[in-house]
């Protein structure tokens, strides 16, 4: 009797340790997975702050005027230039 | 004794019984053997002692030596906040760099090949390497702010004794546009200029930080504790407007260069939010390279500096007399013959003017006139009006240095003093000050705090005069850029504009000198003014230096554009303008 409760007790015993084992594996794997997750989304945050900056750089007002002026050969408004409509005249 | 016998195991190899060994007819004193048994039992005492002190006495100290073998303390870095402008064009925005540092020691004995490469991607020569080398330091900084590539590649180079470390750089797209507003970081990331710096709190991050176990490959395998999460900095929008900005810089670096000045200013002002759109200084700097900077291009004139403003002041004195109803616009007021003798001093009309109305006074810009107003009011009233537009009073705009200028007591005031006041010496203002000022009439009479950062309400104003008054101001202004007026070249197609010139001898060694200050403060359009533009040039000396053909083109230049950029519709139907002479105001 105690002799049949002793081998499923350590049959019980062996099948714990196991799955303890994987589980710390599992949660091992994740956690490296989620911290390559992180380190990535870490990165693109850095990308997304240099594009920024570089929109910002290849968008500023000095540079659209040299190149209105002189790539595109393109010159200021002047009011008696401008055609103004104003709501009405739209109706 | 059964051991005694032949086939006894012992000693019987030799032939002796042990019972007969010759060693145990040897009489040893009994302390000898007490000895042993006490260096044994002391022995054991020693080890068990120890055991205890171990376990029981120093165990968080060795636990802790143990934890230090496989867990790592990492620190997370938090991003310093970006500044953008009011469409959210990015203005400063820091971006990950490293640090390269190095132990002397270590990185001396590579060869000599590897050291020259290192020198290259540093940029340094290799003697220079090699000095900041030679230290008895274990810890040397060799470049700071090295670029993500340029890093990877020194990294890559193997050289023992070169660690990195991981830094920000802050960069500024808008360059020397912006330089004055937005301000600098210096290599620690904090600020040390203008918004950079006044909102220090709200960009700085905070570094976090978390701690991990690690493998013998320095994979990180668990966290200990909870994490301290990293804050980053808060994003700061601006109010200003990075296209009026480019637009005013423009033109004042154009004037600047045109009349040789030697320094320039301009601030635009929304009428109805009191939000700062642009502000302008000339000397200027590149803030993303400041290797060579001096005083005169980190000085922000239009917040940290006063001038003498001259006869932009003329229209409070006026405003005053006539909210007092001691004049109307129609008053007739006589100047002649252009100069008047107050106490011992005279002051003068830069042209003889005649009789003027209150009105021509303002359009002419007479000192004799507005003198002559000023002295009926008591100096109570006249200092009160021009502390309640805040000359003399510290600003509260929440941007570091911001001057209050310099305004004496009344009690003090004699009546030469006041007269000089009233058209504008004797009393400094910043070029802020005084544009905020104008408020009063371009906003029917009340005056609104300033900001730098974007709003979204309205603000609620003071009011300083009634509206009738800030009306007939309005007026007055307005015939100032008309034909007759003092800067007809502040004409600007297509919209009404109104302001006033301001040209003011500088004062040098407590002595007034031949060098100019001329400034221009106006707004537009008239029907329903959105901008307050103000203009200063510092010492122009090109020959014309009356701020009607100095300053006056600037501010119309830059009126033009901003309201075309704004699409305010034009209220006048003037639509090109041939130019006509200002009339020479006083000085």
């Amino acid at each position: 009797m105690s002799a049949r409760l002793n081998i499923v007790l350590g049959a019980a015993l062996v099948i714990c340790a196991l799955t303890l084992i994987n589980s710390q594996y599992q949660a091992r794997r994740l956690f490296i997975e989620l911290e390559r997750a992180q380190t990535l989304s870490k990165q693109y945050e850095v990308e997304w702050t240099q594009l920024k900056l570089d929109q910002s750089t290849f968008g500023k007002h000095a540079r659209i005027e040299t190149v209105a002026n002189q790539e595109l050969g393109m010159v200021h408004v002047t009011p008696d230039r401008t055609q103004y409509l104003t709501a009405e005249v739209v109706k | 004794m059964s051991r005694g016998n032949s086939n006894s195991r012992t000693a019987a190899g030799k032939g002796v019984s042990f019972s007969s060994n010759p060693v145990l007819a040897v009489k040893l004193p009994v302390w000898r053997s007490r000895l042993l048994l006490f260096f044994l039992f002391a022995a054991f005492f020693a080890l068990m002692t120890r055991a205890l002190y171990l376990q029981g006495m120093t165990t968080e100290f060795l636990q802790k030596q143990g934890e230090n073998r496989y867990a790592r303390t990492l620190e997370l870095s938090a991003t310093r906040g970006k500044i953008t402008d009011r469409h959210g064009q990015v203005l400063a925005s820091s971006v990950p760099v490293k640090a390269i540092w190095a132990i002397p020691e270590d990185v001396l004995n590579a060869p000599d090949a590897k050291l020259r490469e290192l020198a290259g991607l540093l940029e340094m020569s290799e003697a220079e390497l090699r000095k900041k080398l030679d230290s008895d330091r274990q810890f040397v900084y060799l470049k700071r702010q090295v670029e993500q590539a340029a890093a990877d590649k020194i990294v890559a180079l193997g050289i023992p004794g070169i660690e990195t470390r991981k830094e920000y750089k802050r960069f500024y797209p808008e360059g020397e546009v912006m330089a004055h507003v937005v301000g600098f970081t210096n290599v620690e990331d904090k600020g040390q200029e203008g918004i950079e710096l006044a909102s220090e709190k709200n960009l700085a991050g905070k570094t976090g930080s978390r701690r991990v176990i690690k493998d013998r490959l320095g994979r990180i395998v668990e966290d200990i504790e909870s994490i301290r999460p990293p804050h980053d900095g808060k994003d700061i929008k601006l109010s200003i407007d990075s296209k009026i900005q480019y637009i005013a810089y423009t033109h004042v670096k154009e004037a600047v260069e045109k009349f040789k000045a030697k320094a320039g200013a301009a601030v635009v002002l929304d009428v109805q939010t009191g939000e700062v759109l642009a502000l302008v200084n000339l000397p200027t700097y590149n803030p993303n390279d400041r290797s060579v900077l001096t005083g005169a291009q980190l000085r922000n004139r239009v917040i940290t500096d006063t001038f003498e403003p001259g006869s932009t002041m003329k229209p409070f004195t006026i405003a005053l007399a006539l909210e007092t109803g001691r004049v109307t616009p129609e008053t007739i007021i006589q100047t002649a013959p252009g100069a008047m003798t107050i106490g011992t001093q005279t002051i003068h009309d830069a042209h003889k003017q005649g009789t003027l109305t209150v009105a021509g006074v303002i359009q002419k810009s007479s000192n004799i006139g507005t003198a002559k107003i000023a002295l009926q009011m008591p100096p109570q009233e006249m200092w009160e009006m021009f502390a309640t537009l805040g000359f003399g009073q510290q600003p509260n705009i929440g941007f570091p240095g911001a001057v209050a200028g310099r305004m004496r007591n009344f009690k003090t005031w004699k009546p030469i003093e006041q007269a000089t006041m009233s058209y504008g010496h004797g009393l400094s203002v910043s070029l802020l000050q005084i544009a905020r000022s104008y408020m009063i009439f371009a906003r029917k009479g009340d005056l609104i705090p300033l900001t730098f950062q974007q709003s979204t309400e309205m603000p609620m104003g003071t009011r300083v005069i009634s509206e009738a008054t800030a009306m007939k101001m309005r007026d007055m202004l307005e015939s100032v850029t008309q034909p007759g007026g003092t800067a007809t070249q502040a004409r600007v197609p297509g919209y009404r504009v109104g302001g006033k010139t301001g040209t003011a001898h500088k004062v040098e060694a407590g002595r007034y000198v031949n060098k100019y200050v001329s400034d221009f403060v106006g707004f537009a359009p008239m029907s329903n003014p959105r901008i307050i533009v103000a203009v200063m040039l510092d010492e122009p000396s090109g020959g014309a230096y009356y701020a009607g053909t100095v300053a006056g083109p600037v501010f119309a230049a830059i009126i033009a554009n901003v309201l075309r950029s704004m699409n305010v519709v034009p209220d006048s139907s003037v639509m090109n303008i041939i130019p006509e002479p200002s009339v020479p105001e006083a000085l």
